[in-house]
């Protein structure tokens, strides 16, 4: 016994104990079996959400229960287009989010692996009950695919506390130049390193959503309504050689706290960035971030480009989508009507994640209106509401996810010219930021053009 | 008759050097001490201190902010002790197996000759250069195809003889295992399973530590084949429930830092186990002309 005990080091002997042990406990140990259909989502409160619904619909429907599952979106993504590509097993519910979406309308429509939802919507009255804009990211060649779970309406949120602070009155700020010149004195050297401790906008030519953002507010856009790429319109150049110089040379404003990193949080904290594009997940994501700051900030719309232009733009966006390999569809149909466009849902995920929902029947309930003490008693519902009709078009292209690391490229190179050229204007940027973006162009028009479904749809 | 000589306990330059590497070593601390104290603070002191919360304590650290709560919290909300026996599980169980198989194969591959024995060896290295990402989809589809998605085999077989491990083992054979005592031990009658398990394995058995416990890093921080292949929740390992906690609009860090240091102290503890054989394997014929 000594002999064999010998044979191997202790660690070893030790992790053929686990392997032995954990196998009786794994064996001993039930697995229940999945029941009824299955929803997967991506997120711990759409989770929460989803089988709060989930319970009150399997008490009323006991033959067609639901069972909701929590997978992380790289998990959803694999499985899901392995599944619509081989046949591999999939949920009868998936939630999608926007940046997963492109793949799998980049075949023939009549095999996307989601069921086509149009004639359903059009024949029960759905679409005119919907916000119409919330509908663009799930519609390919026509078809719709998913409910919308969503309208993301942007606002600026910002330091409500250094603001007042330095007596900057924010009411009377109408657009993007207003905005910069009335807070430019918040922008100060702290440290006295010569630089500042304070931007006035968290964006940098890096980030890879803000410039849509801001090109969606403008009226510029990455697509038309047939989903062909228009990277390079002249308002995209104009916007993009404004963007520049937000982000480089003497009259720099814009520096980025990247969200969702631990970093940022701490930039977010400092004030080192005054104003933020903020969805209205981003209010849930600064109650769960900063505790302790309520009162330190308020959000307002958007300044717009010109006097009574825009004043909102899109970020992000989830659909609820049956895949065609539900065995009960019209079930899962009947369960995503009710998760998605209940009263008590549209609470929920107000209340949970701060979302306003798409379908406009439920705008008039008295909880968007509730003054929310964390954010200066502003009726933040209500607020992102009123600015819901105008939220822009997403598009929905499966080239969306590359045109976007293209815009993001070209904002980087235009910024390095500008550095080299020490042409900090944004007229003078313009001829350059429309060169940019041509190449740009040419290289998604490629790319779509291998495509030979689009290509021949177009 | 010489007196023995006085030699200082410490020399200046060794102190230096122990000085040095003290320093280090508190430098490579310094994130798991912060992630201690990030798993002890509240949400909203997460933020407030580097480390500890300021307060009228000892060292000036408000010590009653200081809480378990994180750790109880991921106990109860969270499936986690299910899910460190899966870890523990998938960890143990498939780095015994990925050792035995690769030392197998590696033994055959380094000491039996047969036909095609370098056209596999080749193979064997080529497949060492692919990413492992590439394989991905074609690996579900395969185990789709063979009834083990949704099933522990199907992380299991994937795993068991890699490349790196059959190619690791050869070469440690070659060097370490001489063919004269294998044939010895033929001429005296011993079995092949018999020369492998009593010969050839303790003749290895730094190389056996090194690798069972890559392996078992490896598979205890897998994380996209679990997510693939696992998809009941009752079957997936530590990693996946501790992502879970990170929301798309945003996260509780301070759940996460204590998922995150529950997830690693058993394999520090392995690792602190085993490091002695660990660090032998992995230079042993380093100095071999």
């Amino acid at each position: 016994m000594r002999a064999l005990l010998k044979l191997f080091s202790p660690g070893l002997w030790l992790v053929l104990l686990m392997a032995v042990a954990s196998t009786v406990l794994v064996a001993l140990l039930p697995v229940r079996p999945s029941r009824g259909m299955q929803m997967w989502v991506f997120d711990a409160n759409h989770f929460k959400i989803a089988t709060t619904i989930a319970a009150g619909w399997n008490r009323e429907h006991p033959d067609t229960p639901v069972e909701v599952k929590q997978v992380t979106g790289a998990a959803i993504q694999t499985r899901m287009l392995s599944a619509f590509y081989s046949g591999t097993p999939v949920a009868d519910l998936i939630e999608v989010e926007r940046s997963m979406i492109g793949q799998v309308f980049a075949g023939p429509v009549a095999d996307i692996g989601f069921v086509d939802l149009t004639e359903r919507l059009d024949r029960e009255g759905l679409r005119s009950q919907i916000n119409e804009p919330s509908f663009s990211p799930w519609t390919s060649r026509g078809h719709v695919f998913g409910l919308p779970h969503d309208v993301h309406p942007v606002m600026l949120a910002y330091r409500a506390d250094l603001v007042e602070a330095a007596g900057i009155d924010m009411s009377k700020i109408e657009t993007w130049d207003d905005y910069f010149r009335v807070l430019r004195p918040l922008m100060v050297d702290l440290d006295g390193d010569g630089r500042p401790d304070r931007y006035l906008l968290n964006s940098s030519p890096n980030t890879l959503f803000y410039h849509e953002v801001l090109l969606l507010q403008s009226g510029g856009r990455l697509f038309d309504e047939s989903n062909h790429p228009t990277l390079n319109q002249p308002r995209n150049a104009h916007i993009i050689a404004q963007l520049a110089t937000w982000y480089t040379g003497p009259n720099q404003v814009a520096a980025e706290a990247p969200v969702g990193g631990i970093s940022s949080l701490q930039l977010i904290r400092q004030g080192y960035v005054i104003g933020m594009l903020a969805p209205d997940w981003f209010a849930g994501f600064i109650r769960l971030s900063f505790p302790d700051m309520a009162g330190k900030f308020k959000f307002r719309p958007l300044p717009a480009w010109e006097k009574g232009g825009r004043r909102t733009s899109v970020l992000g966006g989830t659909m609820l989508g049956i895949t065609k390999a539900s065995r009960n569809q019209e079930a899962a149909w009947a369960f995503a009507k009710r998760l998605y466009l209940s009263a008590d849902s549209a609470k929920l995920l107000y209340e949970v994640d701060g979302i306003v929902t798409p379908i406009k029947a439920n705008w008039h309930l008295p909880f968007f209106d509730r003054p929310d003490p964390f954010f200066c008693n502003l009726p933040m519902g209500r607020m992102f509401l009123q600015l819901a009709p105008d939220v822009p078009v997403r598009p929905s292209s499966p080239y969306y996810v590359l045109t976007q690391q293209l815009l993001s490229s070209v904002v980087i190179r235009l910024c390095q010219y500008a550095d080299e050229h020490h042409t900090w204007t944004a007229a003078g940027l313009e001829p350059e930021a429309q060169r940019l973006l041509d190449e740009a162009q040419a290289k998604v028009e490629a790319q779509i053009n291998r495509n030979t479904f689009l290509r021949d749809a177009r | 008759m010489s007196l023995p000589s006085h030699r200082p306990l410490l020399r200046p330059g060794t102190l230096v050097i122990y000085a040095l590497l003290g320093f280090f070593g508190l430098l490579t601390l310094m994130p798991f001490f912060w992630m201690i104290c990030a798993s002890l603070k509240t949400p909203a002191d997460f933020f407030s201190s580097q480390f500890l919360p300021p307060g009228d304590g000892l060292f000036g650290v408000g010590w009653d902010r200081l809480s378990l709560a994180q750790y109880v919290r991921l106990f109860r909300e969270l499936p986690v002790p299910r899910a460190m026996l899966n870890s523990i599980f998938l960890a143990s169980v498939g780095s015994v197996f990925a050792t035995l198989f690769c030392a197998a194969g590696g033994y055959a591959l380094a000491k039996f000759k047969f036909p095609g024995r370098e056209l596999i060896t080749t193979l064997i290295l080529g497949t060492v250069v692919l990413p492992a990402a590439l394989l991905l989809s074609p690996k579900f589809e395969t185990l789709f195809h063979l009834h083990l998605v949704d099933h522990y085999l199907g992380i299991f077989l994937p795993a068991a003889a890699p490349a790196f491990g059959l190619y690791l083992f050869r070469q440690s054979m070659v060097n370490s295992v001489p063919a004269d005592i294998i044939e010895s031990a033929r001429i005296d009658g011993c079995g092949e399973v018999r020369i492998f398990f009593t010969i050839v394995l303790p003749l290895i058995r730094p190389m056996i530590s090194a690798y069972l416990v890559i392996v078992f890093i490896a598979l205890w921080n897998d994380f996209i084949t679990p997510q693939i292949v696992l998809q009941s929740p009752e079957l997936q390992p530590l990693p996946l429930v501790i992502f879970e906690l990170k929301g798309l609009y945003g996260a509780e860090y301070s759940m996460i830092m204590a998922g995150t240091l529950v997830s690693i102290a058993p394999v520090m503890f392995l690792f602190l186990l085993l490091q002695r054989e660990f660090i032998s394997g992995l230079t042993s014929g380093a100095v071999k002309g």
